[in-house]
């Protein structure tokens, strides 16, 4: 149960977790010390902004986080807002952060053999069934999607699938592993999201960061 | 397998409550409807099933999708269990309470089922107590709803309580203005429902302007309002936004304890709203306690239709922020009291348990019967051993 005036902000790991911290600093928010540091096990920091608190989790549990009002602020990719629709959650800002790209990659060598738009079904390894499933039904194309939640580059060359549905940023890692890009699926870029009921019962608090993080992001495009 | 599970596990979403809980509940439940009842509104008992044609059709059209269904052996018809009591309510005024007076005002407590849980509450068995308000169109209507389900709320004991107002129907006039439709705009409306204004100017061509307007209104009302009376409307809209404002000054005078907010782009859960919708938060933990608002008891395809507007409050919710009192009422009764002193107690609202056999240590006894007192002939005395 949250207590009086805790705001909680959940950021994930990994790619985006190098770029949000610029944008922290930006707004005020300056972690305590051992938010930088990689090693550290804790997982949730304290900051100079009384009674809000960073909470470090996996991409895919920011978005759980906040949906469920654990968190009431979050840092979350585009990709995770799509493979769920979760209700509670509002998306009010583009952060502009973690650009990258979810596409649709095979092997080379089965690039001439079969081309997507004449199968009626395929299997495609991917870390995001629903989006998958939705974009291949909308071509009138059964995935049958296996979830893999790492290393989906793998996948083909080993016989798991003949596709995958993944995140790419320069393309390199498909390229190493003998894949070429066929279709986009979605340009991708972090979300600031908050929590519905956070921000109905709270809206001058959570409506002020949601207007930094605005202010913020805006300045940085005139720069 | 097991032999447990076999015995004990419950279809996903449904539950037991039990002794204390229950009666809380259902203690709770009394207070909030007997707070609809002393407003003027009168209880009406709707069945749990009905016929699919008269359950799903007009304003039951929005909750088809979570309606169980069954076939009636004895008609060979399908039926529908209900998934939400407002479509009950308004067929009963349409049909058998046709000719009753209006303002008709009726209330209602019962249990609907639904085929799926959501985020927050996955319970399939939700328990509802609500109060529908047929055949006014007048803002005042809107504020007695409003007003009323937060006494109702607040005799519960719960104080900090928030009111987010809705226009479900302001987005659909903007959109139509432009010659847009939400129906087949399912982008557009995925971004209106997440707030992503970015998305919002990429999606609504002509029409972003307006929404973006309505997006930034969202927030303390006050702030809100100013925001929209700034901006030229059209007739149309004007009079959505002027009956807002009247709404909102209406809860400032009637309210002022509660804090108010607007939204005018929130969607999700009105779904066959037409006019001012509403939710009812509490503050801390910061939960949905109430949600309800316009409507027309034919529903939403027709513009024809008596006015009216309701609110459900989800005693699942207000329930988990509630304190169960202490069960200290209960007084144990040694074998061999007389019956007599028992119908005394009850009249002086006390709770006996009586033993039915004798027992070695009365004070244990009474103990595992989680009474704080024990009857010992003439008068009550505290349980030796208790504080």
């Amino acid at each position: 149960m949250m207590k009086g005036n805790k705001l909680v902000l959940a950021i994930p790991k990994g790619r985006i977790f190098r770029e949000a911290t610029p944008l922290l600093k930006a707004v005020g928010i300056e972690p305590e010390a051992e938010f930088d540091d990689p090693e550290s096990r804790k997982l949730s920091f304290t900051t100079n902004k009384y009674g809000l608190n960073i909470i470090r989790v996996r991409s895919f549990d920011v978005a759980t986080f906040v949906a469920l009002g654990g968190a009431q602020l979050g840092f979350v990719g585009s990709d995770v807002l799509m493979e769920f629709d979760y209700q509670e959650i509002y998306a009010p800002l583009d952060l502009e952060i973690g650009k990258c790209r979810l596409i649709v990659a095979q092997t080379k060598e089965t690039l001439e053999i079969d081309s997507p738009s004449r199968s009626s079904s395929m299997t495609v390894a991917t870390k995001y069934p629903e989006v998958t499933k939705r974009y291949f039904a909308e071509r009138g194309v059964q995935a049958e999607c296996i979830k893999l939640n790492g290393a989906m580059e793998l996948a083909p060359a080993l016989n798991l699938s003949r596709r995958i549905v993944d995140l790419v940023d320069t393309g390199k890692t498909l390229a190493v592993n003998g894949l070429k890009e066929i279709e986009q699926i979605a340009d991708v870029s972090s979300r600031l999201i908050v929590n519905r009921a956070a921000l109905k019962t709270r809206p001058k608090l959570i409506g002020g960061w949601i207007k930094s993080f605005t202010e913020v992001v805006n300045g940085q495009k005139v720069k | 397998m097991t032999d447990t599970e076999r015995n004990t596990l419950l279809p996903a979403g449904l539950s037991d409550i039990l002794p204390e809980d229950a009666a809380f509940e259902a203690e709770t439940v009394d207070r909030l409807i007997s707070c609809f009842s002393m407003h003027g509104y009168q209880r009406v008992k709707p069945p749990l099933l009905e016929f699919e044609e008269s359950l799903l059709s007009g304003v039951g059209v929005a909750v088809e999708p979570q309606t169980f269904r069954l076939m009636d052996p004895v008609s060979q018809r399908m039926m529908g269990m209900r998934a939400d009591i407002t479509p009950q309510i308004s067929r009963i005024a349409q049909s058998r309470l046709v000719d009753a007076p209006r303002p008709l005002r009726l209330s209602y407590a019962g249990d609907v089922l639904r085929v799926r849980g959501s985020q927050l509450r996955p319970e399939r068995q939700l328990t509802q107590v609500g109060a529908e308000l047929i055949g006014s169109a007048a803002v005042e209507a809107d504020a007695e709803i409003i007003v009323m389900a937060i006494r109702a709320i607040q005799s519960t004991g719960i104080e900090k309580l928030t009111v987010d107002l809705t226009m479900p129907r302001l987005v659909q006039l903007v959109l139509s203005r432009y010659g847009l439709s939400e129906n087949n705009n399912q982008k557009l409306r995925q971004a209106l429902d997440r707030k992503d204004a970015k998305a919002v100017s990429g999606l609504a061509g002509k029409a972003g302007h307006e929404l973006r307007i309505l997006l930034s209104a969202t927030g303390v009302a006050h702030d809100g309002l100013k925001i929209l009376k700034l901006a030229k409307w059209a007739d149309d809209r004007a009079k959505e936004i002027e009956r807002i404002s009247c709404v909102v000054d209406l809860l400032t005078k009637n309210v002022p304890e509660i804090q108010l907010t607007i939204d005018p782009v929130e969607h999700r859960g009105f779904e066959y709203h037409t006019g001012i919708g509403f939710t009812i938060f509490s503050q801390d933990p910061a939960v949905e306690f109430a949600g309800g608002g316009r409507y027309r008891v034919k529903g939403v395809e027709t513009e024809d239709g008596e006015r009216a507007t309701g609110v459900t409050l989800y005693i699942d919710s207000i329930m988990t922020a509630l304190k169960r009192p202490e069960p200290n009422k209960r007084v144990y009764i040694p074998i061999g009291s007389p019956f007599s002193c028992i119908a005394r107690l009850h009249d002086e609202g006390w709770i006996t348990v009586s033993a039915l056999q004798p027992v070695d240590d009365v004070d244990m006894a009474a103990q595992n019967q989680k009474c704080y007192y024990v009857y010992d002939g003439n008068e009550l005395r505290h349980v030796k051993g208790l504080d």
